[in-house]
């Protein structure tokens, strides 16, 4: 099947070297798998055999790479005698035969063995889906998880790998208390043009749409604001890394953990740690897997002659003649005339059904305590759901192909100095059809069963003087359009230990680079299509030759510096740390002035006895985008924390009580998001208007004006939160079961909005100002239960978040009417007319109101008069969706038997509603030039029109073409968003060792794991996160085998 | 050792922090005021840059509102794309509120933007070391003028349709600054233009120019004169003087009647004329199509081309195409005389209903396209199933009428060519029908009256007649004279936006827009025609609260000073 796959992958001559690499990736990756295994055969003979006494029994513990695991519990079920593992990881203990030894180890699956006619056993104990670590990654460093006292969810590798995406984003729904996510394409966008220089000046620069942010197909709110990522320190928008290669993501929800971003603290952080080099020997980890994609949602486009009929029905509603004859009807219906009378399912003539997915994965890890390392490989093809034209020489499907390097090499210098070098690089290639697949998508949509043939009777394409651009030749004749993409990223860690100085004292320096770059080419062309009549063919659209243009599409660069004094010590039961921190961090994005942000920081915790927690930052935060002497702010936070289980009236008491953490935390927060809303806003600008302005005198010169700009604010700043955090982590019944629950209250304000009182005296546009207020509450709820019967490990996990947010003061222009506004509302809420029904009459229709200039007939949709004033506009828009808090929750269930492994993810979201007011569900849209010319595709919802028969079941208006009353946003468009996915389900296998011994591996797992493969809608039509006329979510079946030598 | 070590760390660190200082702090391409006004520019290019970016608001009337010319609201036409939707039909048929007035007409805000330009430039160009010289002095007291004229002409674009509107001053606002002002009454915005009419004049440029290839679009000395004739007149008349649609309002006009308000303005009209520098073109259509002749006192320059054509000419030319815009109502047709000067209702007029088209004023001919006018070397047919009114269902003439004013010499031409497009804002006979019209209400239809209207009418080409009448009965009365002028001021500057705002000033709207618009039905029978008078809009006038504009909704709201106009 692998082969297959490959076989079908085409690269085009360009790529000769590449075509090499991707040759022989495998090759090379299996001969590397054999130098490397005679060591491994050597370092797996050498604990397997023990001197053995009589009713002694010994043995080795070791991981899946053979790597001894030290301080494993070992005991004999009947609890006669136990001990733990050296770190040899060798044991002795009295046991006799048929006796079950329980090899326990923390975040690792409990294993159980018999004792048979032998003395020695030897286990191979296998990791946890989930994790909980003693030290947690939090920013800039990792702190005990007993002494923190923000908000923060974890998950770690395993709970990354089972999710066959190329993106580590994919893996998030569900998984994180408090990350709501919504997938919002299911392929990459690739950025095809460079950014211009009117791109910067004078306009917005949103940051995080800008192409440097790969991630265009999962959208994340945290707690309602786009987290900023922070990849091992380092603010970077990248999320292809690959997920073996990931120990952790974090995400941190509250005022003190995200204080040291300063002016950039309000918005929380999505955490990357990648692995660290761990010493031993060396492990390394193959993974080789592919799967099939098969996209979802895709609408039901209605038959030629079930088209025709309903297309004729909204002519004559619209009192036009009919143009379809019944003799017309019968050739759609029975295919009988395939070239005058066309029904072509154009889904199905230029999708596939099922892509591939590749993957390729290497880690290594390993070293001495003076020098340690990881590296990792990664290799990805991801391949669209476009066919590709037989006998092609190159491809021209969508297909994203990447190659990534991530190596981290961690040096003692000297026992204090140790220096760690981490780089990381991606080469990534996009290719898509030449005509852009967004356009293929767009026509596909658009385009009726009937409008033309694919082919004329002479083989040529086929098309009309409205569908001038054949879609099959716009899919697999059209050339092809790439994208690559370079990034390097090299990142120096230097940690001094200055204990010489004062004991707990340390120092610590980063420095970061990193470039990334993108460019375009472009092999498009375009064939134009015949015109098939009175047996004839005349050509039509036109013909573009191949073109073979290159250009730069972005180019930027990230410098980062950090330093910081750490002190660490306890005296007694008296616990201090402290930092002093200071970090500089420059962005270039092309030719755009740096962008330079700094903080300068304090930072202090104490505990008593790990009872009672205190802590604070303070932040003297600065970015040079606003005006001078403005650019520095203080941010703080602070938070307490109580440790109530450790008090004696519950160690006394509720034994059962492993741990009970009360915390609290405060941050005074900032948001410098003013990039979003104008370039330097705070100068007062002129400029030329564009074109001339004016003729001058007889001789009627052209000439230039210059113009003020939109007032300029000099009193802009950054926007402000106070979030509050309170929350409680519970461990019970020796932490088997876990429970972690969140209150939230983050009031952002100081939002930079257009006041409401614009009146026009000023003569200017009002800039934006720091004005509104939103309130942002809830609360996360995490529960975990891990237990075993035996060898049976099993686990279940589930998290739930319910999210209100408000507009507490929004500058809105007074009105007359309460309902307007939207102060008081939620911030996502959806507005429009209240829809409601459908006028049954003409009588009906005549004697109410109706939007400005139009006449309702029977079959048109009522919009409620507010305002009573007789007329539909828009003093009658108010809030008609998304008035209710969110709830989002996930769960995640799995056991593990005797390396049979299952785990699923389930995710859901309720509450949710979406406004789905478009062509797709209206019917006939307007195309061609213009979209002057209202044919347009119809779907199956169309049937559901109300006609003066179906007036008691109709869900829609009557039909119509181009008709504005009818569209109107409204609450008839309102659809439940609701839904719940089985995510994600895995299978897998890890053969016994001995199996894997005979080939000379430590440990081979095969495995089957699926995306989205099951989804409850709450409203049936579209797909509930990808729709409109976008790249469909995927799901993904996918197949694998890791190999750890 | 360790020292050693540790000094070199921390050089390091300071290395890295320290080389990353430098960069730079500003765009250097963003263009600040001090390169608009620069101190060191002797040339004063961006200044005067700037100061045609005030020009620049000036507007372009032909198909301004909404493609079709704004006496389309008024009864001298209709669009010709009827349909409820049209934004002249809105105003025509009274259909806005002060939320839905047609873009093209609601106007606060982009005159308002138009005094903040004035405002800046007249409070920076003085540091601008302009050295080129007019009179002796620096080109920029002038161009500081023209700033100061053109901010006067928003004020009365403004006052024309509001009433009294906040009166600004030199003031630039900035972000701080409470702009939440009240209106100043309309007295006060009257007496503001006038003064700053009266400030400028005697530092512009004056007519004929020395230089017209470079300045012909510039303000003069005349220009100044007649907006300060043009306003006194609005001023004085019964709109706001004595008929002030809520009597006791200041922001809607005067509180009284005062005859000397006419004479005013009769005055001002009287300083253009005595200027001596301007004249009637010889040839009416001339006026449109030539550059700097010397009827033109102050014009928004255009360009060359015929898109005035391409939207108004007639439908049905293949060669030449027109899309029909406009059509003239009958109303107007009729408002022409016979070309030995008497209206067509008189009995001595030798009009014929049923060869209604010979022998009239032959602006009816420079005005109209009408059947069987020669155009495109054809007679044109808007007779029923005619070539230009085909009725296809496609836009064309709604009245058997088409524009024809605004357009080159097509008679015999195959297709249409370039020529001055410039809409001409003030032009002399807008001066002596001022001026007739103010002399008579002041004074009584004297000598003055009736050389004034009789130098109009000897141009357009009526026959004197033998007494030299030019078809004027001799001996009128005031009343019998009011409407002799207002008549003359209709055919006369028919489409130059001036009729919309006249029945408005004069208080007639009320009854000549609550009357439906007509046209023309044409049957051909044989070689002859039928006339047939049809409906063709009913359009709508509420009085009197359609006297003003509603000030937009927003501003009222946002403004707690604002205050309505009556009855919005």
């Amino acid at each position: 099947m692998l082969n297959r796959f490959c076989k079908n992958t085409k690269f085009e001559f360009q790529g000769g070297a590449y075509r090499c690499l991707k040759k022989y990736f495998l090759p090379c990756i299996i001969c590397l798998v054999i130098t490397a295994q005679s060591d491994v055969s050597i370092a797996q003979t050498k604990g397997s055999k023990q001197n053995a006494a009589s009713g002694q029994v010994s043995g080795t513990v070791v991981d899946e790479y053979g790597v001894a695991l030290k301080g494993v519990h070992v005991v004999t079920k009947r609890k006669t005698d136990s001990t733990s593992t050296d770190v040899k990881g060798q044991f002795a203990l009295k046991a006799s035969a048929g006796d079950v030894l329980v090899f326990a180890y923390k975040n690792f699956y409990v294993r159980e063995a018999t004792v048979k006619g032998s003395d020695t056993v030897n286990v191979h104990l296998i990791p946890t889906y989930l994790k909980s670590q003693d030290k947690l990654d939090v920013l800039y460093g990792t702190a005990d998880h007993k002494s923190v006292l923000g908000s923060i969810s974890t998950i770690y590798t395993n709970q990354l790998t089972t999710t066959p995406a190329s993106l580590y984003t994919y893996a998030l729904p569900g998984q994180l208390a408090g990350l709501y996510t919504q997938q919002v394409s299911g392929f990459t966008a690739p950025p095809t043009s460079g950014q211009s220089h009117p791109d910067f000046i004078g306009n917005v620069v949103d940051h995080n749409n800008y192409a440097p942010n790969d991630n265009n197909e999962i959208s994340l709110s945290l707690r309602g604001q786009t987290p900023i990522t922070v990849i091992d320190g380092v603010q970077r928008e990248i999320s292809s890394i690959d997920p073996e290669s990931i120990e952790s993501i974090s995400v941190l929800k509250d005022g003190l953990s995200t204080i040291l971003l300063g002016d950039n603290s309000s918005r929380g952080v999505l955490l990357v740690t990648t692995r660290h080099p761990e010493a031993g020997k060396p492990r390394i980890s193959l993974t080789a897997q592919t799967g099939l994609q098969h996209p979802l949602g895709l609408p039901a486009p209605l038959p030629a002659y079930q088209y025709a009929y309903l297309y004729n029905e909204a002519l004559q509603n619209d009192g036009k003649p009919a143009i379809y004859s019944s003799s017309d009807f019968n050739a759609y219906r029975n295919h009988t005339d395939p070239t005058g009378h066309p029904d072509v399912n154009w889904f199905n003539t230029i999708l596939q059904n099922y892509s591939p997915m590749t993957s390729y994965r290497l880690n290594v890890n390993g070293g001495t305590q003076v020098a340690k390392y990881t590296i990792s490989v990664n290799y990805l093809d991801q391949q669209g759901m476009f066919k590709n034209a037989p006998g092609s020489l190159y491809n021209t499907n969508n297909d994203l192909n990447r190659y990534m390097i991530n190596s981290d090499v961690s040096v003692n210098v000297t026992p204090k100095f140790n220096v760690d070098l981490q780089l990381f690089g991606r080469v990534q290639q996009t290719t898509q059809p030449g005509s852009g697949y967004n356009n293929i998508l767009n026509t596909l949509y658009t385009t009726p069963n009937n409008a033309y043939p694919v082919y004329n009777p002479n083989g040529s394409f086929a098309g009309t003087s409205l569908y001038t651009n054949n879609l099959l030749s716009q899919t697999e004749y059209s050339g092809y359009e790439r994208t690559n993409s370079n990034d390097v990223l090299a990142n120096l860690d230097l940690n001094y230990d200055l204990s010489s100085i004062t004991k707990g004292l340390s120092a610590k320096g980063k420095g970061n680079v990193s470039f990334s770059s993108q460019s375009f080419i472009n092999r498009s062309l375009q064939n134009n299509a015949y015109l098939y009549s009175d047996s004839s063919y005349s050509a039509i659209g036109s013909t573009v030759s191949q073109s073979n243009s290159f250009n730069t599409v972005s180019s930027a660069r990230y410098a980062y510096g950090q330093g910081s004094l750490n002190y660490n010590r306890s005296f007694g039961k008296n616990n201090i740390t402290a930092m002093a921190f200071y970090d500089y961090r420059s962005v270039v994005l092309n030719f755009d002035l740096s962008q330079v942000n700094t903080n300068q920081a304090l930072k202090a915790a104490y505990n008593y006895d790990g009872k009672y927690f205190v802590e604070g930052a303070i932040d003297n935060s600065s970015y040079n985008r606003y005006p001078p002497g403005h650019q520095f702010g203080l941010f703080y936070a602070g938070g307490l924390g109580w440790q109530m289980g450790k008090e004696n009236f519950i160690k006394d008491n509720v034994s059962w009580v492993s741990e009970w953490k009360w915390r609290l935390s405060y941050g005074k927060t900032g948001n410098a998001n003013v990039d979003n809303y104008g370039y330097y806003n705070f100068l007062q600008t002129y400029s030329a208007s564009q074109g001339y302005a004016y003729t001058t005198g007889t001789a009627r010169s052209n000439v230039q004006s210059e113009l003020e700009n939109g007032l300029a604010n000099p009193y802009i700043t950054w926007e402000k939160a106070h979030k509050l955090d309170f929350g409680t982590d519970i461990g019970l019944f020796n932490d088997h079961l876990k429970i972690t629950a969140d209150y939230y209250h983050d009031r952002y304000y100081d939002l930079l909005q257009i006041r409401g009182a614009s009146i026009a005296l000023l003569g200017a546009s009002y800039p934006y100002e720091n004005i509104g207020v939103n309130l942002y509450t809830g609360g996360e709820l995490s529960l975990t239960y891990q237990n075993n019967a035996g060898n049976f490990n099993y686990f279940i996990t589930g998290n739930a978040s319910i999210q209100a947010s408000k507009v507490v003061y929004s500058d809105e222009e007074p009105t007359p009417y309460p309902w307007i506004k939207h102060t008081g509302e939620p911030v996502n809420a959806i507005y429009g007319y209240k829809a409601i029904g459908i006028f049954q009459t003409a009588q009906e229709a005549a004697s109410s109101p109706t939007t400005t200039g139009y006449s309702a007939q029977a079959g048109d949709v009522k919009y409620a008069d507010l305002n009573h004033d007789g007329i539909i506009n828009q003093f009658d828009i108010t809030a008609i969706g998304n008035t209710k808090p969110t709830f989002f929750y996930g769960t995640t269930v799995g056991f593990d038997y005797k390396g049979f492994s299952f785990s699923a993810i389930l995710q859901g979201v309720a509450n949710r509603q979406i406004l789905y007011d478009n062509g797709l569900v209206n019917g006939f849209e307007g195309v061609g030039f213009l979209g002057l010319v209202y044919s347009g595709q119809g779907y199956n919802v169309l049937t559901n029109r109300w006609t003066p028969e179906t007036a008691a079941t109709a869900t829609m208006p009557r039909l119509s073409l181009g008709n504005a009353n009818n569209t109107a946003w409204s609450s008839l468009y309102v659809r439940s968003g609701n839904y719940f996915r089985l995510r994600n389900a895995e299978v897998g296998y890890s053969l016994p060792a001995g199996w894997a011994h005979k080939i000379s591996v430590s440990g081979i797992r095969i495995f089957v794991d699926g995306e989205n493969l099951l989804t409850l809608y709450g409203y049936k039509g579209v797909d509930p996160e990808v729709n409109g006329i976008a790249y469909p979510i995927q799901r993904v079946f996918n197949a694998g085998i890791n190999v750890k030598l | 050792m360790k020292g050693y070590k540790t000094l070199i760390f921390a050089l390091a660190v300071i290395t890295v922090i320290a080389g990353c200082k430098k960069y730079e702090q500003f765009p250097v391409d963003k263009v600040t005021i001090n390169y608009v006004f620069d101190t060191k520019d002797s040339a004063g290019v961006n200044a005067q840059a700037f100061l045609y970016g005030i020009y620049a608001k000036l507007k372009n009337g032909h198909n301004r509102i909404g493609s079709d010319y704004l006496d389309a609201a008024s009864d001298d036409a209709v669009s010709s794309a009827l349909g409820p939707s049209n934004e002249v039909t809105i105003l025509s048929t009274a259909a806005y509120n002060s939320y839905t007035v047609p873009k093209d007409e609601d106007l606060w805000a982009y005159y308002y933007q138009g005094i903040r330009s004035a405002n800046i430039f007249i409070n920076n160009v003085d540091v601008v070391p302009v050295l080129a010289k007019y009179n002796g002095y620096s080109i920029k007291h002038l161009w500081k003028n023209e700033a100061r004229f053109l901010r006067a002409y928003f004020y009365f674009e403004l006052v024309k349709r509001y009433g009294g509107v906040p009166l600004l001053g030199n003031k630039v606002f900035t972000i701080t600054d409470n702009v939440a002002l009240p209106r100043n009454t309309f007295d006060d915005c009257i007496k503001y233009i006038v003064s700053e009419c009266d400030a400028i004049k005697d530092t512009l440029l004056t007519a004929p120019l020395a230089n017209p290839n470079a300045d012909s679009h510039r303000v003069t000395q005349g220009a100044a004169l007649a907006l300060k004739a043009r306003v006194l007149l609005y001023a004085a008349s019964p709109l706001f003087n004595g008929g002030n649609i809520d009597a006791s309002n200041p922001l809607t006009g005067y509180s009284d009647f005062q005859s000397n308000r006419w004479a005013l303005a009769a005055a001002a009209a009287k300083d253009v004329m005595n200027l001596g520098v301007y004249s009637l073109v010889p040839k009416y259509l001339d006026v449109f199509l030539t550059q700097n002749n010397p009827e033109i006192i102050f014009m928004r320059e255009v360009d060359n081309g015929h898109n005035i054509e391409t939207a108004n000419g007639p439908v049905g030319f293949t060669a030449a195409v027109g899309k029909g815009q406009t059509s003239p109502t009958q109303e107007l047709a009729n408002a022409f005389p016979m070309n030995n000067g008497l209206a067509i209702t008189d009995p001595a007029s030798g009009y014929d209903p049923n060869n209604p088209y010979t022998n009239r004023d032959p602006r009816f001919g420079y005005t109209l396209l009408y059947n069987g006018a020669e155009w495109l070397n054809t007679p044109l047919q808007t007779y029923e199933g005619g070539l230009s009114k085909p009725n296809l269902g496609l836009q064309q003439t709604q009245t058997s009428y088409y524009m024809r004013k605004f357009m080159g010499y097509n008679e015999s031409a195959n297709s249409y060519s370039g020529h001055n497009e410039d809409w001409l804002i003030i032009r002399y006979a807008d001066i002596l029908l001022d001026y007739a019209e103010a002399q008579n209400e002041a004074v009584g239809p004297d000598a003055s009256v009736y050389q004034a209207l009789t130098t109009i009418r000897q141009r357009a080409g009526i026959q004197p007649g033998t007494d030299n009448s030019y078809g004027l009965a001799a001996g009128m009365t005031q009343d019998q004279m009011r409407t002799v002028i207002q008549n003359e001021r209709r055919i006369e500057l028919a489409f130059e936006e001036s009729r919309y705002w006249d029945i408005r000033r004069w208080k007639i709207a009320e009854t000549v827009m609550n009357q439906p618009r007509t046209g023309v039905s044409i049957i051909q029978n044989g070689t002859g025609f039928l006339y047939n008078n049809i409906n063709v809009l009913t359009t709508k006038f509420v009085s009197p609260k359609m006297y003003l504009y509603p000030i937009p909704y927003d501003e009222v709201l946002k403004n707690p000073n604002m205050k309505q106009n009556p009855g919005w």
